[in-house]
């Protein structure tokens, strides 16, 4: 493991922002500090980086403890949320600040910072002030800045979040591509799963204070094995009462229960359905249109969930009876979650 | 319509220019009016004699120990006003609050009552007064703090400490923290962050708090008038100014007039320079942009 926490605690007058927390993360890596606001996620980044002491617990920098390292020492680059880029000095100068610092010779510096500027698409503007720039040019220069002292570790606090909707798509990928360039170990913090899925090797799930689930895209969404995950990732709607959906009536020790929409098949009456005998009849209730597919909120007795149906299909109407049928559910039980198939899949499939 | 439309015009300029004439004749008439009788009664009596009142010796001396109270106040607020910023806006600690309302204290206190203090501090029924004759009788020497020079500048010094960090805390406050921890991350040191990062944002705000500060040092009269009881030992342009109006002949009231046309030449200009600095960061800012 390159870098490595372990059983940290950190606390602000009573506030526990991270609760005995432990990773690893490989070198090369680019990985996604992933929970809501105020789940400790960048106090976890700041501490990697220096900027905020652990009150117990060790950092690991690739196998060195780095505690007592002030941030100065830590060689790592930082982008922040705000870019904070010094609003005082060129483009230029921005770049070159931290190879200024280490007395590396002026035209070792004029060249790797012209390089550097080039390499994040500013070519040209190097003599412009951070005011002058979009909010994208900006983070590219943030960018260029945290990589030109080639720093081991590259951390980014929420770096899409002041950007608008079309350049943030644009910059995901960008990003992506330049982290897998250079071959840096990277961790991003952010609050929206779609981009920690679209851009992360492996995802950091946090909440209050503590680590969820680490693991790959896949792994988390597939497999959420705490309560939280399971009602945090995808988009789950929790059902109030499992027992009106007649095929899942033996659990036991249920807290919650939550379904995803891709777990929901909602047939019109008219409609084949395989599995017709074990669906319940649900009302559509709302429908929005999300250009790929449509989304449509389902009442089924007690419970009011969210649905999806391709635009290739049949359209159905708000008010309108239709066949529901849960392929699976999660259950939560005290801090686990687990994944139920609906009982009439295996009956079936046993039959056949 | 448009008949109601062209009222409604006229009458809005009617009351931009009532408005505007208020002003004037309000600052001409409060501001204006006496500042320019100073000068005009100051030469009454003629240039040579504007000349001879400026160039008394207790004139003179007053004007040495204006300047050096002035200068030292200055240079002591301009180090202090920059700590006091900086711990304010950039560290957390208990009692934060209550520091930066302690700085406001000369603001809302009479300065005759800090005068008054300093002589129950420093005076010879004060507590230090023993401290400073223990330090007086093992060294050989004979400081005298209060009805002395060095009481006069403590005093100057406290009835302006809180402009310079008054110009600067709102300027960090908004600028934030990012900047430094950007830069200390990419291996800087606290000096270097200060002189490359925080220095550039304060820059004009610290002239504006030091200019602020050298007028009312200048201008001081409340404090210095309770610690100095000598003229032309310890007197102060004000009290130098205060001591000839008082004295009561046509001639040393002249004489306080051109002493005090003094101090108006010294306002104005300290003005011109603000100004000066002002109109500079405009345009470089607009250049920036």
């Amino acid at each position: 493991m390159y870098v490595e926490l372990k059983h940290i605690n950190k606390n602000y007058g009573n506030f526990q922002a991270s609760k005995d927390v432990s990773f690893g993360i490989e070198q090369g890596k680019l990985v996604a500090l992933l929970g809501p606001s105020g789940s400790g996620k960048t106090t976890i980044l700041r501490m990697i980086a220096g900027l905020e002491h652990p009150n117990s617990g060790e950092i690991l920098i690739d196998g060195k403890v780095v505690n007592d390292i002030p941030a100065t020492k830590r060689g790592i680059g930082f982008v922040f949320q705000s870019y904070a880029l010094f609003r005082y000095m060129t483009v230029f100068d921005n770049v070159a600040f931290g190879l200024e610092i280490q007395k590396v010779p002026k035209d070792e510096i004029k060249k790797r910072v012209l390089e550097l500027i080039e390499l994040v698409g500013l070519k040209g503007m190097e003599k412009r002030y951070p005011n002058q720039l979009s909010g994208g040019q900006r983070q590219r220069v943030a960018f260029a800045r945290a990589l030109a002292p080639n720093p081991s570790i590259l951390l980014l606090d929420e770096p899409f979040a002041a950007i608008d909707a079309k350049v943030r798509q644009e910059l995901r990928s960008w990003l992506k591509n330049m982290i897998e360039k250079l071959g840096v170990t990277s961790i991003f913090v952010t609050h929206d799963q779609d981009e920690a899925i679209e851009v992360a090797d492996e995802i950091i799930i946090t909440n209050k204070g503590r680590v969820e689930q680490k693991g790959t895209p896949i792994e988390v969404y597939q497999n959420p094995k705490t309560a939280f995950t399971a009602s945090f990732f995808g988009q789950p709607s929790e059902l109030v009462d499992y027992k009106q959906f007649n095929t899942f009536k033996d659990l036991k020790n249920v807290d919650k229960v939550f379904v995803r929409p891709e777990f929901v098949k909602v047939t019109k009456k008219s409609e084949q359905q395989f599995y017709k005998t074990s669906a319940v009849e649900g009302v559509i209730e709302q429908i929005f249109f999300r250009g790929n597919t449509l989304e449509l909120v389902v009442r089924v007795g007690d419970n009011v969930f969210t649905a999806r149906r391709g635009l290739d299909e049949e359209l159905v109407e708000i008010g309108e009876k239709v066949d529901i049928f849960l392929y699976r559910i999660f259950v939560t039980s005290g801090d686990e979650a687990h994944l139920v198939q609906n009982q009439s899949i295996r009956e079936e499939s046993l039959v056949i | 319509m448009e008949i109601f439309d062209q009222k409604e015009a006229r009458s809005r300029k009617i009351t931009k220019y009532i408005l505007i004439g208020l002003s004037v004749l309000f600052i001409a008439v409060m501001l204006i009016l006496p500042l320019a009788s100073v000068i005009v009664n100051s030469l009454r009596e003629g240039v040579d004699y504007y000349f001879k009142a400026l160039s008394t010796d207790y004139v003179t001396s007053a004007l040495v120990v204006t300047f050096i109270a002035t200068v030292i106040a200055v240079a002591v607020n301009t180090v202090f006003g920059l700590v006091a910023s900086w711990v304010i806006t950039k560290f957390d600690f208990k009692g934060k609050n209550v520091l930066s309302t302690l700085i406001d204290i000369p603001f809302s206190i009479s300065p005759v009552i800090a005068g008054l203090a300093f002589i129950m501090t420093f005076g010879r029924l004060g507590w230090a007064s023993e401290i400073i004759d223990s330090i007086n009788s093992a060294l050989g020497t004979d400081i005298q703090i209060v009805f002395a020079i060095p009481g006069v500048v403590l005093a100057t010094i406290f009835v302006t400490f809180p402009f310079v960090s008054r110009e600067i805390v709102p300027v960090l406050n908004t600028v934030g923290k990012d900047e430094e921890e950007a830069a200390s991350i990419l291996g800087a040191g606290g000096f270097k962050i200060f002189r490359k990062i925080t220095f550039p944002h304060i820059k004009w705000a610290l002239v504006y708090g030091i200019i602020l500060c050298t007028a009312r040092a200048l201008g001081e009269f409340g404090a210095v008038h309770a610690l100095s009881k000598t003229r032309g030992g310890t007197f102060t342009l004000p009290l130098e100014i205060d001591a000839l109006y008082m004295s009561g002949s046509a001639d040393s009231i002249t004489a306080a007039f051109a002493v005090s046309s003094l101090l108006v030449l010294i306002a104005v200009a300290v003005l011109i320079v603000r100004n000066v600095f002002e109109f500079r960061t405009k345009s470089k800012n607009r250049k920036g942009k």
